[in-house]
């Protein structure tokens, strides 16, 4: 099995996701933080992403999420197909819809979804791992 | 279709359903739904599975307009606030 590592940019690890707009079928790029600190096992989403994102990539409507923090109130989330062509993944999953990019990146990768996989420069997580080849 | 939630006529509706399924699942573990992805359309519950991909991929046989789907995890607590710092510093 060969890990690959996080990308870096600005010196803040990064996680490179394929979105897909619902209109055209266009693939588009999505360069989110991967930000471990970001909720938890339990949190009810995997991803922040800009609202128009989700919609654009036909994302389904799902339950509203309360954030604090650099996010305060009461936030939309949708359930959206993300790839992730470096790992061969692809699934569903949900995604807080945000106003606008998190500072220069479009998104953040939160711990729920981070746990899956296992990097070559960072922690390795001991139950949920993803093969990665 | 490029319609926030905010002015989707049906989200008010589901999500009240959806409120209605996650404290049942959060209060009886025996729920049929507790830990379950569970899609609605137009406040009818009409397909609950193991993954929210298995649920999308049928709501988008059952319903081609997605502003009338919803899908969502049961058993979580949608209450509890969730910190986010962000990229700051």
């Amino acid at each position: 099995m060969t890990g690959i590592v996080w990308p870096l940019d600005g010196g803040r690890p990064v996680m490179e996701l394929v979105l897909i707009i619902e209109q055209t079928l266009q693939r588009v790029t999505r360069k989110l933080l991967a930000d471990t600190g970001a909720g938890s096992l339990q949190a009810p989403f995997h991803l922040l992403l800009d609202e128009d994102d989700c919609l654009l990539c036909g994302g389904t409507p799902s339950h509203s999420v309360s954030l604090g923090g650099a996010y305060t109130g009461s936030f939309l989330s949708y359930s959206i197909d993300v790839e992730i062509p470096a790992l061969g993944f692809a699934d569903n999953l949900h995604a807080v819809g945000i106003s606008g990019p998190v500072g220069v990146f479009d998104g953040i990768a939160c711990f729920r979804f981070l746990n899956r996989f296992t990097y070559g420069n960072f922690g390795v997580c001991a139950s949920q791992k993803s093969v990665i080849s | 279709m490029s319609t926030s939630n905010h002015s989707n006529p049906y989200f008010e509706q589901n999500e009240r359903l959806a409120d209605q399924i996650n404290d049942e699942a959060l209060q009886n573990p025996d729920s049929p739904y507790a830990g379950k992805f569970v899609g609605i359309v137009s406040g009818r519950v009409v397909v609950v599975a193991d993954s929210s991909d298995a649920v999308v991929r049928r709501l988008e046989q059952i319903e081609p307009d997605r502003m009338k789907c919803y899908c969502f995890e049961a058993g979580i607590d949608y209450n509890r606030v969730v910190e986010i710092w962000g990229p700051f510093a």
